[in-house]
This record gives structure tokens, sequence and C-alpha cells, in this order.
């Protein structure tokens, strides 16, 4: 950034900048917007921008209904739970393909992806039966494990390409030290590994918590999160907009103020090995 | 890692019910978004004030999602519903294969005799009742009096498709976003397929003949469909092949419909003016025919049910009691008024002066749940009962291919002709597979 | 340094992701393969019994099935196109200096964080209806009839609904792309007075090939098997207009409670799958050797 620029240049990148910004947002900000308004202010035509009741009922609606709490905490669990098991078990893994690569190694890694293309619906049946028999239905330690494996590809492949970024020659250097193995792993790798880390365990928290379809098909009330919750308004009866604003508005709130927060660790490391 | 779920378990507890009691048995119930079962959702804390040691989970979904949910669930015997809410069409095929509980020694007070025969008829086997119904609906014709008035017309009490035709064309006035009238559009054997394969039948149309071979090349059905198709396009909401019974509410709530021809449940939503904006405006008539004997209006209930093999079949069963009782019934008047109590189960509800008063469309319901036979459903006969579906477990793959279909033809993708031709092959083509026609 | 021991501890460090990831292929797979050859109906209990390639057979000549292939084809690529060209767009722009970029690249990320049940009931209730949405109430503000989006371009309609999903995606890793750029290599060709087009398509492109590669490779994951966008908008119609491959399975499997039928298009959708994962395959080798 160091090339001078005209303040009118800048000036008009800034314009088109927030404008497009503006238009990508807009969809969650008119959501976020309707959900305090009243059902008839939600449909009403023109549409009504700022000049309405501010109203929380349908938020009191939403909760009355169903209890938002649990869902929330379920998607809590499930999502940071299936990242961190994810990520006990692909450390390892990465490490020793981005150190110790052999011949095959890239095509473990291909193979590994290509599991995620399975289609869910096909083995929803098969895997239905086994949690039955293994009494895993409805409960937070079947769904960890099923998004623990959903994602555990992602995990590995985005670790690798962090992993093999550092330099050998420090490794070596450490060894030389007199470093074991695990010292090598925690002290010299992990410390500059943690931006992809943290990168990893934002992006898998995210995509987690937004699965959809074995998260509603293998759960019943008790271990049912937020994709669960939003189920039971995709149409209810009647004028419902402003109500299916504010369950919209309260199931991406969390994951989106925690990404919001966070945007600068996870955009530092989503890059997938894509820049050298 | 058990510590902390315990902790996490222990604290989500607290956020649902207070502190929980060690000797409790917690039910979990599968239910509609419907509003009828919102409302009972939201007045449980008085069963649970009478029972104490009983816990209730409520998993409330979307319809189709529901059906697959639970259909899934009994089929696998996966055993995590302890109440189920099911449809008319379910019942009887699920208790022919055990997977439903008999309701049978229900209480005194609960009176049985006093559920709508037609209903309990088709909820039992033998005569043992294996679910009772939660509420019960036929169809009907809903139409704006004041649009009616303005154009100097008259709802007869027993339209035909003329009349209603006559009335679309009348009150259609697109530049205020008034249409005529508004019907099922979105694919589904519960959907559109309910509404057609009613009006098929007073059309003369069957989906089988006694030989179970697929009608849908008949004349009947071109005339059924053609006449939807005809109404929709001319008078019609645009959008309305996506248009299910929610989406219809919404647009005669917000006074965008002219008649509305569905559900009978649908009355206490139109006429209730916390959420409708033509409350006092709406008239009932009966579903139209075509003077061959037979009328288009359906017959159906949403009923609750226990699966074969839950863990606490007695709770379950006391929670369906005072969910379907007349006390519940009485319980609803109380805290929202007459109009709201869920409709359609109970003779002694009909007879309720209170009621009649305060529901302009009591008569209107029951005359039509009485005009509806699922055992004698079309004009010629048929091998299947039911009135808008057949009771085969084939039917509602069937059926929903078929709605998408018509679906297609209303939005205008395939010529009606081509929607009958491809429904006739592939309701051919699944008949074959299950062995019901070489 | 890959001594024998340490390709051994290697082995050892792959292996339980190797086992994971293998088992909760093969047990799944093994079952859908053997109830593919049943006739198996949840809703008819009974025998089960073995009918050979029935299942398949019915499966492929499905009025469906056709229409199902070319709208999954359609709609992946449908998506990375529009998400790829609308990525590099935004991260020239975003790359450009101005005022309040952190903010800026607030509003672009947001959509990445939308649950797809939630931006599809969104989209479809406030945006696209055709009586109540947004779309409908300004279309009639500009004296145009509305547009019914769903019924009229559904499969275009669910691309764009998607492809808003995943642009911020695109964007983000496209934008730490050209961020790496060596800039001096661009000042070098700007003396050189090669036009602001010439730059993109002989400088910045070449650059940003790994990043369009990658951002192909875990996209098409993901849009392979794209379903609640479809389940909540028009459940696969008008029709078959936006009926996709995993759709039409969903249809057999769980809307019919046909396993058997279910289980034959599972596999065949695993075929297919894995014909685009070797394809896939060849590209990021090639772009992504080092």
């Amino acid at each position: 950034m160091s090339r001078a620029v005209k303040p009118q240049r800048k000036a008009l990148n800034t314009v088109l900048a927030w404008g497009m910004g503006l238009l990508i947002f807009f969809p969650i900000l008119w959501t976020v917007l309707t959900s305090f308004k009243t059902e008839a202010e939600a449909i009403a035509d023109p549409p009504i921008w700022f000049n309405f009741s501010w109203t929380l009922e349908n938020y009191f609606t939403v909760q009355e209904r169903s209890n938002y709490f649990r869902h929330f905490w379920n998607s809590v669990v499930i999502s940071v739970g299936s990242t961190l098991i994810g990520l006990i078990i692909a450390v390892p893994a990465a490490w020793a393909m981005a150190f110790v690569p052999g011949k095959r190694t890239k095509d473990v890694l291909m193979w590994m992806l290509s599991t995620k293309m399975l289609p869910p619906v096909g083995v929803l049946v098969p895997l239905y039966l086994i949690f039955r028999d293994l009494g895993l239905l409805d409960t937070r330690i079947g769904l960890v494990f099923v998004l623990t494996m959903i994602n555990l590809p992602i995990i590995i492949w985005m670790l690798y390409t962090y992993f093999r970024e550092i330099p050998v020659d420090i490794l070596e250097a450490a060894r030389m030290d007199g470093a074991g193995l695990r010292d090598e792993v925690v002290h010299v790798l992990l410390p500059m590994a943690v931006p992809g880390m943290a990168s990893t365990v934002l992006l898998n928290i995210i995509l987690a918590w937004n699965e959809a379809f074995w998260t509603l098909n293998l759960t019943a009330a008790k271990a049912a999160p937020l994709t669960a919750f939003i189920a039971s308004y995709s149409s209810p009866e009647g004028l419902f907009y402003a109500k299916l604003s504010a369950a919209s508005t309260m199931a991406i709130a969390p994951i989106l103020i925690m990404g919001w927060f966070s945007q600068k660790q996870l955009v530092r490391g989503l890059t997938f090995g894509a820049v050298k | 890692m058990t510590a902390s779920i315990r902790t996490l378990l222990g604290a989500s507890a607290l956020c649902a019910t207070g502190l929980a009691a060690s000797a409790e048995t917690t039910l979990t119930i599968a239910t509609v978004n419907n509003g009828d079962m919102i409302r009972m959702q939201g007045l449980a804390a008085d069963f649970t004030a009478a029972h104490p040691d009983i816990k209730l989970d409520w998993v409330v979904l979307e319809e189709n999602v529901l059906r697959q949910r639970v259909t899934q669930d009994i089929a696998t015997k996966g055993g995590q519903f302890d109440v189920m809410t099911i449809g008319t069409y379910e019942v009887p095929i699920w208790a022919a294969q055990d997977w439903l509980e008999p309701l049978d020694g229900l209480s005194e007070a609960y009176d049985v005799e006093d559920i709508l025969p037609a209903i309990r008829g088709g909820l039992s086997i033998d005569g043992t009742l294996y679910a009772a119904p939660f509420y019960g609906e036929s169809s009907m014709v809903m139409y704006r009096k004041d649009l009616m008035e303005k154009a100097g017309m008259e709802m007869p009490e027993a339209p035909t498709w003329d009349d209603i035709a006559a009335a679309a064309e009348a009150m259609t006035d697109k530049d205020a976003e008034i249409y005529g009238i508004c019907l099922r559009g979105k694919a589904g054997w519960g959907e559109n397929m309910a509404f057609l394969t009613a009006a098929a039948n007073s059309f003369g149309a069957r989906w089988f003949d006694m030989e179970w071979q697929p009608q849908f090349d008949g004349e009947a059905w071109k005339t059924t469909l053609t006449t939807y198709l005809d109404l929709m396009n001319n008078y019609g909401p645009p959008g309305a092949s996506s248009n299910g019974f929610n989406e219809n509410l919404a647009l005669f709530q917000s006074g965008k419909c002219g008649m509305w021809i569905d559900a009978t449940v649908a009355a206490s939503f139109v006429t209730n003016p916390d959420d409708s904006s033509v409350a006092d405006q709406v008239g009932f008539a009966l579903a139209p025919d075509a003077g061959l004997g037979k009328r288009g209006n359906w017959l159906w209930a949403w009923t609750l049910g226990i699966p074969a093999g839950t863990d606490a079949p007695e709770e379950a069963k006391t929670f369906i009691e005072w969910a379907t009782s007349k006390d519940y019934l009485a319980l609803v008047a109380e805290k929202e008024g007459w109009a709201n109590v869920p409709p359609g189960t109970r003779t002694s509800l009909y007879e309720n002066a209170d009621y009649t008063a305060a529901a302009p469309f009591a008569e209107m319901t029951l005359k039509s749940m009485q005009a509806a036979d699922p055992t004698d459903p079309a004009v010629d006969p048929v091998p299947y009962t039911g009135v808008q579906f057949v009771a085969i477990p084939e039917f509602q793959g069937i059926g929903t291919a078929v709605g998408q279909q018509f679906s297609a033809a209303l939005a205008g993708q395939v010529t009606a002709e081509q929607a009958l031709a491809n429904a006739q092959t592939l309701t051919e083509r699944e008949m074959k597979r299950g062995g019901y026609i070489k | 340094m890959s001594t024998k021991a340490s390709r051994a501890a290697a082995r050892l460090m792959i292996s339980p992701s190797v086992i994971l990831l293998l088992g909760w292929m093969l047990i799944p797979l093994g079952m859908t393969l053997y109830f593919s050859v049943l006739r198996y109906n949840l809703l008819m209990p009974g025998d089960n019994p073995f009918v050979g390639f029935e299942n398949y057979s019915y499966f492929l000549t499905d009025p469906g099935f056709t229409a199902a292939i070319w709208n999954t084809l359609a709609l992946v690529l449908g998506v990375l196109v529009i998400t790829i060209v609308g990525g590099i767009l935004l991260a020239l722009l975003l790359d450009q200096p101005m005022w309040g970029q952190g903010i800026v690249r607030i509003l672009v990320i947001a959509p990445f964080f939308v649950m797809p049940t939630v931006s599809a009931l969104v989209w479809k209730n406030m945006f696209l209806n055709p009586v109540n949405g947004l779309f409908a109430h300004l279309f009639k503000a500009l004296g145009l009839t509305p547009y019914d989006f769903l019924a009229q371009a559904p499969l275009a309609s669910i691309i764009g609904i998607v492809a808003w999903q995943w642009l911020p995606f695109a964007t983000l890793i496209l934008l730490t792309a050209l961020q790496s750029l060596d800039s001096e290599q661009l000042e070098a060709a700007e003396m050189d007075g090669a036009s602001p087009l010439s730059r993109f398509r002989f400088i910045m492109l070449p650059h940003l090939a790994r990043a369009i590669t990658v951002v192909i490779l875990i996209q098409t994951i993901f849009l392979l098997s794209v379903f609640a966008e479809i389940l909540v908008t028009t459940n696969g119609g008008p029709g078959y207009a936006s009926t996709n491959l995993t759709y039409l399975i969903y249809v057999q499997s769980l809307l019919q409670y046909d396993v058997g039928m279910g289980s034959a298009g599972g596999v065949v959708a695993i075929i297919l799958a894995n014909i685009v994962a070797i394809f896939l395959m060849r590209m990021i080798g090639k772009n992504l050797e080092t």
C-alpha cells in the first residue's frame, strides 16, 4: 500500500466498496430489522425502513414457544466439541503428512477429502440404524462424533497446508539441540502453527454450527441444536415474517458475532495453502 | 467429558423447567407447527401441574419434516418419541403393522363414544382405537362477503364449480391485488394433491379403478385439472405453484383472496381479528360440486398416537387423554375463547350453544365433515379408502410425484395434457413396482 | 530426514485419522451396497427379499434422473462461476485503498455465517415471494409485474441463494492471495506501460490460479450435496426443475421410505462423486504441486 493514491480515487473506491458490502449484507440487515416489527409492518408495501414500532414481542413469542437456550447450548457443545476432538486427531496426521511425506501422501489427502463428497441422504438410514443400536440417537455425543468425521478431512487438509509452510530448517535446528519429537511438536511447531490452527478451529466451528442435515435427522428433543430450532419456524400458520425473522436472528446471531470478533484470525489463515 | 456434559445438561435443564425431581418420566412429544398444536404446547402447564412427575419435551416441526422424522423413527423402532402427531392416513397403515399402542381402557370421563363417528371409524381397527383425534377437518369455501356484495353476487350455500368460477371472475381486481381465488399449488400429497384429489371426486374422477389401474388418462381428470388451471391462471395470485395451506392463509388474512377453498380449521384463523384483517367479512359455503353427487371436500384429522415400544406407555396415554379430552376444549375456551378450540373431533362440541354462538363456521364445518365418506369417496367404486388420499403405503411417494407434475402445470412448465400423461406413466410404474398391477 | 524410524512414527500418527475415516466411509457404504440389492421399504416390513439390480434400474430410469444430473451440474457450475468471477471483482475492489476497509470486510463476510436453512427461508419469504417479498414491492414500485422467481426460474433462484452464501468465502481466499502479490512486480509492469487489463491478465490471474483451484475444490465438495436450500424453497419443483441428485435420493429414500431404491441412488451418487473427485484431483494435482 505504498503507492500514493489520489483522494478522488480513494473516495470512489470507498463508495463502491461500501455499496457492494451493504448490498451483500442487506438480507441479514433486513432480517434483523424485520424481527423488531409487528407482523403487519413486516409485509407493508412500501416497506418500512426504520420508522416502525421496534417491538421485542416476536422474541418473546419465539422464546415462549421454543426453548432457545437449550438449542443454543447444544449448538455450542456440538460445534466446539467436534472441532476440538477433530483437532486432536488431525494434528498428528497433518504433522506426519507435512514433514514425512511419502509417495502416496497426496493421494491419502485427496481420498480423505473425497469422503466428504458422499451424499449424506444416501447413508442416513444405515447410520440411523447403527445409532439406534448404539443408543446414540438424540445424544450430543453422537452428533459430536458425526460432525467430527464430517469435518476431519477439512481440518487435516488445512493443518497440512499450514505445517508445510513451516521451514524444515527450524525443525532440524531444534533436533540438533537435542529436542525430542514431543518437544519438536509442542515447542517449535505449535507456536508457529497457532494462527493456522485458530483459523481452522474457527472455520470448523462455523461449518459444524450450520450443519443442518445430520443435526436435524439424528436428534429429537434433548440434543437438538439451533438448526432444529429454526426448522419449527419454516412455515407456521398465517403471517409469520416477523417471527421468522426473530427466530432467524436468534439462530445466526451467536455465530455471526463470534465470526466478526475473530474475523482477523479467521481470514489470516483461510488460505488452504493457496498463498505462497 | 462426562462431567462437563452433565454440567451442561444440568444447566440446560435449569433453563428449561427449573429443578428436576428424580422420579419423573420425560415424554418426548413430536408435533406439527400448526396453530392448534402450538396452543396445546402453551397450555401444557395445566397438564404438568396436575402430573408433576411427568415432564414434557416438545419437538415441533414443519409438517413434511415431522412426517419424515416420525415415520423413519417408528419404522426403524428408533424409540425417540413417546407421543407422535400423525394423520388419518398413517393411523390405519401403522396400526395394521402393530406399530401403535392400542388406546384401550380410556377413562369413563373421556367418553370415547363422543368422538365423531366418521373420524373414529378411520382411527379404529376392529373396534379398537389406535390414535385419538386432536382436531378434525374437512374443506370448504371461505369467501369475502364484502367483495361478493360489491360484485352484486351471492354465494349459494352449496355452490357448483361454475358458481365458483363466476364469483372468482367478479371479485378479481389485480390492480388492487385482490385475487378471486386462492388454492393450493405447492407439490405434495398433503398439499396440492389433497385439494385436487378431493376436487377430482366431485368431477367423477378417481385414482384407480377396481383393478388398481391408474385413471389419469380419463376425461374426468382432464376436466379436474383444466378447471383448476383455468381458475388459478385467470384469477389466482402470482406464485401459486409454491403456495400451500400456510401461504394461502397469510394471503387470505391480509385481504388478498376473494375465495379460498381449504381446511375448515382455517375458519377460526381467518375470523380471528388479532391475525386477520378481514375477520368480520368471511362467509362460508360447502365445497363445490359438479352435479354428480359428490362434493370436493376432504376429511382429515391430526391425531395423537403412541409408538409401540415406548418406555412410558401409561404416561403417554395420560397425556393423550388430557390433550384430546372435553376438559381440554373447555380449557382452551376459558383461556382463548370458544372460537379457538380445536374443532371437528367431538359431537358434544357441536351441541354446545356457547361454541356455536362463538364460531359462525361451526355448522358448515360439521356439515362438510358429514358430507365426506372415506369408504366411498368417488362417484365410481374404488378399491381404496380415503377421500383425499389412497390409504396404501406407496401413496405418499406417488402422490407427491403426481403433485410435482400438477404444480409444474400450474407454473406453466408443462401443459395439462403432458402433466396428466406423466402422472399416468409414473403412477403405473410405481404400481407395477408395488405389485398391484402387472 | 525421512528415516525409517520417522516413517514408522508418521504412519502411527496418520493411522487414527485414516482408520476413523475408513470406518466412517466403509461401514455405511457396505450397508448401502447391501440394502441397494434388497426390496426394502420401511413402511412395508417383511423379509426384504434380494432383488438384484431392480432398484438400480428403477432409479436410473426414474423420470427425474436425467434432469437431476443436469441440475446438479448446473448448480455446481453456476455457483462456481458466480462466486469466482464475483469474488475476483470484489477482491480487486477490496484490495484498493479506501476508508473503513475493516467494516466493509465484515459486511462482505457475513453471509458465510448464516445457516443454509435460515438463508433459504429468508430469501424465499422475505425477498422472492411474489406477493409480500421485497423484490415484489420493488417491481411494483417500478411499475412492473412482480416476477415469480421460485416458479419461473427455480434453479436460477437457488443458484443465486447458494452463490450469496459462498461469495464471501471465495472473496476472502482470493483477497488473501491478491494481497500476497509482490507489489514491485505490479509497479514495474505499470512503469512499462502495461494496461490495467493486461496487468490483471498476465500478472494477477496467474498468481490467483492456486487460490481459484482451492475455491473450486472446497466449494465443489459442498455444492454437490446442496440440500437444505432446495428443501426449503422449491421442494425440487415445479416438476423436476430444481431437483438435484441429492434431492432425488431424498425423495426416493426418505419421502417414499424406500431404503432399497434410496441406497441404489446413494451408490450411483457415490460413483458420480468419485468421478468428479478424480477429475478434481487431476486438476489440483497440477495446480497445487509445489
